[in-house]
């Protein structure tokens, strides 16, 4: 496939063409999805009831909201649970149902009894699925070769730990929880995971530049073309080098405004960087370019 | 029997007349084209070439669009026939993004109020868009109806240069099946191994 074939927005001329219809309410069901679960999960480690129900109640609200938003026909929305065989989006219905009523249980049941032990359990499995089951859904699709790749979970994976760990540090630093294990912990954490996630994102993109022509040309897009702004700015400028230079440089101890700071900044380039990865997403053409 | 098509590229001239005619059979509401001609230019005046590439839902044997589909609405007749039941689909588009070709269509919100002419529905309008429904997606089904009753599709029916012939892609000695055999037909981005039911003579 050559790579000279045009960018089209017009249906009746061959080339690559964006995909247009997963965009803001995707992303956000992406984004709450992992920062919820992310949340979740850490609350499991740091034994934070309160983290834990705020994790909950991100993915449910926050996720399940966004996606109801979304469907065409949200009054049917029970039909997504039954093809879990095959589907990846019934496969995260699953899980969000699984992780919403053992997650509710966990909280409910009595610290150490062997109800509590078995949901919490059951619920931080689910909640594992739901970070990274977006992930798989974009493996999936074999029609944007940007998405369809094995390191797409991981990346999920990664910013949702690092939202998670994000949140917990903002509702330690509130006041609104309080934490089995230290915050200088969570901090170093924190830093692990910022740079984790560069590298994860730098090598994502390093993998691309040998793939398919067709996400060569979301890679042009997200580097070089319209969307580059955003992406230097939002995902890389704001969502990780400022958020690392201000955890290492201020530190968590700064107080609650740096960590309001913090978690802010992560959000909003946890949000843009799958947003513009929706948005990039090209498919090929569906034949080969002509050629005299 | 595995229904199928092929569109000898050679023969096309790009006069759309198939996506006319789908949209007439169909009655299809504004911005929804199951099937058209998409044209492909190649050099610069005064030498140049333009080719024209009909395209349509493939009827993938391993069809990533069923595979995606969360609630079954998608699903394979035993003819090969990739069919969507608007009655269980949820519109979360996931087909529409698992389809390499890009070939399914969202039937936006509003879409069946207006029609192409504003306001009111013209009587054909009124007839045809109780079939579709609103926020679900929907897609080319070969003229299920025409096919069930032996008929060909409308597209083919209706190809002024016979540029596209189907036919049973099972029975070795059918016209479909020969004309793969010796003109070396091939299947679009067969790579993606989706095992589609439409193949391109060049």
């Amino acid at each position: 496939m050559a790579k000279t074939m045009p960018l089209v927005g017009n249906e009746f001329v061959a080339g690559f063409r964006l995909q247009t219809e997963w965009a803001g309410l995707i992303a956000a069901a992406f984004f709450f999805g992992k920062i919820g679960a992310g949340l979740f999960l850490m609350s499991l480690y740091t034994g934070s009831k309160v983290g834990a129900l705020t994790g909950l109640l991100i993915v449910l609200i926050g996720k399940g909201g966004a996606h109801l938003l979304y469907l065409g026909r949200p009054e049917r929305f029970w039909r997504g649970l039954t093809r879990p065989r095959t589907s990846w989006v019934a496969r995260g219905f699953w899980a969000m149902m699984i992780m919403a009523v053992a997650g509710v249980i966990y909280l409910a049941a009595p610290a150490g009894t062997a109800v509590w032990w078995v949901f919490q359990v059951i619920a931080g499995l689910s909640a594992f699925f739901v970070a990274v089951y977006d992930g798989f859904l974009m493996n999936s699709s074999p029609a944007i070769p940007l998405w369809n790749t094995a390191l797409m979970p991981v990346l999920c994976l990664f910013y949702s730990l690092l939202g998670g760990t994000s949140l917990s540090l903002f509702l330690l630093h509130v006041g609104a929880v309080g934490l089995a294990i230290g915050p200088d912990f969570l901090a170093n954490l924190e830093l692990t995971l910022i740079l984790t996630n560069l590298i994860v994102v730098i090598i994502y993109l390093l993998s691309m530049t040998s793939a398919t022509a067709a996400a060569r040309e979301s890679l042009r897009l997200l580097l070089r073309g319209p969307y580059a702004l955003a992406f230097y700015s939002l995902v890389i400028g704001i969502g990780l080098v400022f958020t690392f230079l201000l955890s290492y440089l201020a530190g968590v101890e700064s107080g609650a405004g740096v960590v309001s700071l913090i978690t802010a900044a992560d959000l909003v380039g946890h949000f843009f960087i799958f947003f513009l990865l929706l948005r990039v997403g090209v498919y090929s053409p569906v034949l080969g370019k002509l050629s005299i | 029997m595995h229904l199928g098509m092929v569109i000898d590229l050679k023969r096309c001239v790009g006069c759309q007349a198939c996506t006319i005619a789908c949209k007439s059979e169909n009655g299809t509401p504004p911005e929804v084209l199951f099937t058209k001609v998409v044209e492909q230019v190649a050099g610069e005046y005064p030498i140049i070439k333009k080719k024209f590439i009909p395209v349509l839902c493939n009827h993938c044997q391993d069809a990533p669009c069923e595979k995606a589909c969360p609630t079954g609405a998608t699903s394979r007749r035993e003819d090969g026939i990739v069919m969507v039941d608007h009655d269980k689909c949820i519109g979360c588009r996931a087909c529409y993004v698992a389809c390499p070709y890009k070939n399914r269509i969202f039937i936006k919100k509003g879409a069946l109020k207006t029609g192409y002419f504003g306001r009111k529905l013209t009587p054909f309008e009124q007839v045809k868009y109780p079939k579709w429904q609103e926020g679900v997606v929907s897609k080319c089904t070969f003229c299920v109806e025409r096919v069930d009753q032996g008929l060909e599709p409308s597209c083919v029916q209706t190809c002024p240069a016979d540029a596209r012939i189907f036919g049973d892609l099972s029975d070795p000695e059918s016209k479909v099946s020969r004309l793969i055999r010796q003109r070396g037909g091939y299947q679009p981005l067969s790579e993606n191994n989706t095992e589609p039911s439409v193949y391109y003579l060049e």
